[in-house]
């Protein structure tokens, strides 16, 4: 890949809290990232924007090496992302139907099925991980995910329901227990 | 765990199917299949889950922000959002753009085309050709598509799109958040050396989609099982087709003329963008919030196709069938072949879509190159200011899944009023909902539903690629399918559940 050189610049890291970074080419530029924290999700979209408020919180809060990355990018634009990084933690939210919004949930990636093939149609962190891994390019060698449970992912400029929001604390206390060790 | 599941052996009740994704799983679409009492489909619904609120949320906010704005609802398309915002700006202030600006416009939009369409060729649609509807689940994925095209397919594919996105973010500043489209222009010219890049990139493109094509003849024209499955009554509606076309009514992705045709070919309406409330109207089912639309001059005449009802589709297919051509050559020798394999226009088979998608790819190719090669695209001249007050405003793009439109009101100061988004999903919402009930009634019956009949169900609304709203970046990833069985008075007598492992359990 030849560089792109002055075009990005403001590749990986959050900058402007007003307009996160999500360009979608982080990792090979500046070489390899041993943590980063991706957040995801889409502002505008009631509490799918908790990964917004994660990304600009948790840039204050963890250690200046760690890379804090906020994106609503999806399906295989995530490679981007993966790309360098030795420990991946993803925050998100989930809408399981199981838990309460704003409950909090952690696992690890040996925990989920990682095979993908439920779904031949939708692509996303997953089939990005296991196709870069056949590609052989440098995918993380550990992924935590950090999730909040969601009410409300559609509504446009929706608020975020006080739950979702309120998790913040917890979440940052995953997110430094993971990458403190 | 098994391949197939019965479900309760019930002659009596209705039974309603539900397909329903369940992590995040609101983003994807969800299939009601209602089984009439010998266990036979009698109806079946698609529905997509729709953004919300979107007008609310534009009211009292600046026209010249909505190409920021609008860019940023969806992670899929971005750019066509950002696209026909700024075009629908160009009408509210009624400003024409200098050739430069449209030139600069038209070649970022080229290049994203040509990334959705790989993309989409080969890592969501591959598995349904590539790797083939019947192969085991555990095969049907992007991984299955690389173990058969080849690691080094795999790698070419993935090195091909960061090109063409770092091309997007060279020009539009950011992809998923471009800053390119202003009223009447861009907000910067190309510069020599950015052209020359945009050159070679472009060649290399053209390659790859003449590639790409190579690999569609090989592996799904090559395969008689392919082409019969095409071209199978079961995925074939006879419909209106929407499309943008230049002044030779030939395909375009940026700007032109909207042309309709009736499933017999013929042109029935040709209108620009300003006219199009006066041939879109949108249809409302109570068992569902998506919005259907249909040609407003035919009139909505329920879930059937044929030239007397509105129903129309969008997306590669249907703005193959609306022109009368391609406007670049080697696309136009792959549209040739398209039609004189699949029986003459119009082609009604759905599955087409893929074919129809790939000499697309080689037309944005093309388009790119022709762009990046014109001499003109250094015009330092790229913004005609705007004068007039603004009042109202449409802009029309070919997004990848099809006709996309903007339409903003607003008072003098430019202060949206009233704001309306036609997505593509929309335009397919109605021949979606027949093609998924079509494949449920000619795949489901005596009670026996298999998984690998949900795929073809399944497989019935890929080939449109519908938006799904919110989910695109979906946790943990791959889509979990719940079925429920249900009887008339809503109890479940079972329940068919599909891992993200692609596992079925019966619960």
């Amino acid at each position: 890949m030849a560089s792109s050189g002055g075009t990005r610049t403001e590749a990986s890291t959050v900058t402007d809290p007003a307009w996160p970074n999500a360009a979608g080419l982080s990792a090979p530029a500046g070489g390899p990232v041993p943590i980063r924290v991706l957040c995801l999700g889409n502002d505008l979209l009631a509490d799918d924007a908790f990964g917004c408020l994660a990304a600009e919180h948790l840039r204050r809060r963890v250690p200046g090496a760690v890379d804090v990355v906020f994106s609503t990018d999806g399906g295989f634009s995530l490679m981007d992302h993966l790309e360098g990084v030795k420990l991946l933690v993803v925050i998100d939210v989930v809408m399981t139907g199981k838990a309460d919004p704003g409950a909090v949930s952690v696992f690890r990636g040996e925990d989920l099925r990682s095979a993908p093939g439920g779904s031949p149609h939708y692509v996303g962190l997953f089939e990005s991980l296991a196709l870069g891994r056949m590609l052989g390019l440098p995918m993380p060698e550990e992924v935590v995910f950090v999730v909040v449970e969601a009410a409300d992912c559609l509504t446009i400029g929706g608020a975020m329901h006080p739950a979702v929001r309120s998790a913040l604390p917890a979440v940052t206390e995953r997110v430094e227990e993971i990458v403190g060790r | 765990m098994t391949d197939h599941a019965k479900t309760e052996p019930d002659g009596r009740h209705s039974r309603r199917i539900t397909i329903d994704p369940i992590t995040r799983l609101e983003g994807h679409g969800k299939i009601d299949i209602f089984l009439d009492e010998r266990g036979d489909v009698e109806r079946a619904y698609f529905q997509v889950p729709e953004l919300r609120g979107f007008e609310r949320f534009a009211q009292g906010r600046l026209a010249e922000d909505m190409p920021q704005i609008t860019s940023r609802i969806c992670g899929v398309c971005p750019t066509a959002h950002h696209m026909a915002s700024t075009k629908a700006l160009d009408d509210l202030y009624k400003v024409e753009a200098p050739p430069a600006a449209k030139k600069i416009r038209e070649l970022v939009y080229s290049t994203f085309m040509a990334e959705d369409h790989a993309l989409h060729f080969y890592f969501l649609g591959g598995p349904d050709f590539v790797v083939g509807p019947s192969a085991p689940a555990a095969e049907r994925n992007v991984l299955g598509v690389i173990a058969k095209v080849g690691v080094e397919v795999g790698t070419k594919v993935i090195a091909m799109r960061r090109r063409l996105r770092e091309l997007i973010t060279l020009v539009g500043g950011k992809v998923i958040h471009p800053v390119l489209g202003l009223p009447g222009g861009v907000a910067k010219p190309i510069r020599a050396e950015d052209q020359a890049r945009f050159q070679e990139v472009a060649g290399d493109a053209v390659e790859f989609a003449k590639f790409t094509l190579q690999i569609f003849e090989d592996v799904v024209l090559k395969n008689a099982d392919y082409v019969n499955l095409i071209v199978s009554d079961t995925f074939t509606h006879r419909t209106h087709y929407m499309g943008l076309v230049d002044a030779g009514n030939r395909v375009n992705f940026y700007d032109g003329l909207v042309r309709v045709v009736s499933p017999e070919g013929r042109e029935v309406a040709k209108f620009a963008a300003p006219q199009y409330l006066d041939y879109v109207a949108e249809h409302v089912e109570p068992w569902s919030y998506v919005k259907f639309c249909y040609l407003k001059p035919v009139g909505w005449k329920g879930f059937v196709d044929g030239a007397e009802s509105g129903i129309y589709s969008v997306a590669p297919l249907a703005r193959l069938n609306a022109a009368d051509g391609m406007a670049t050559p080697l696309a136009q020798q792959a549209y040739e072949r398209f039609y004189e394999t699949l029986g003459g226009k119009p082609v009604h088979h759905t599955l087409g879509n893929h074919w129809a998608r790939v000499v697309e790819l080689l037309y944005a190719a093309e388009r790119m190159k022709e762009l990046a090669d014109d001499p003109g695209l250094t015009d330092p001249n790229v913004r005609t200011l705007p004068t007039e007050k603004p009042r109202e405003g449409v802009g029309i793009v070919e997004a990848p899944r099809g006709t996309l439109i903007h339409h903003y009101q607003t008072d003098e100061r430019g202060v949206i009023e009233k704001a309306n988004l036609i997505v593509a999903t929309q335009g397919n919402a109605a021949r979606i909902a027949m093609s998924v009930e079509k494949a449920a009634k000619g795949l489901i019956s005596g009670k026996e539903v298999s998984e690998g009949l949900l795929n073809m169900v399944e497989m019935a609304f890929r080939a449109y690629d519908p938006c799904h709203g919110c989910a695109t970046h979906s946790l943990p990833g791959s889509m979990p399918l719940l079925i429920r069985i249900r009887d008339r008075e809503g109890n479940t007598s079972g329940v068919l559940r599909r891992d993200s492992d692609g596992s079925v359990h019966r619960d």
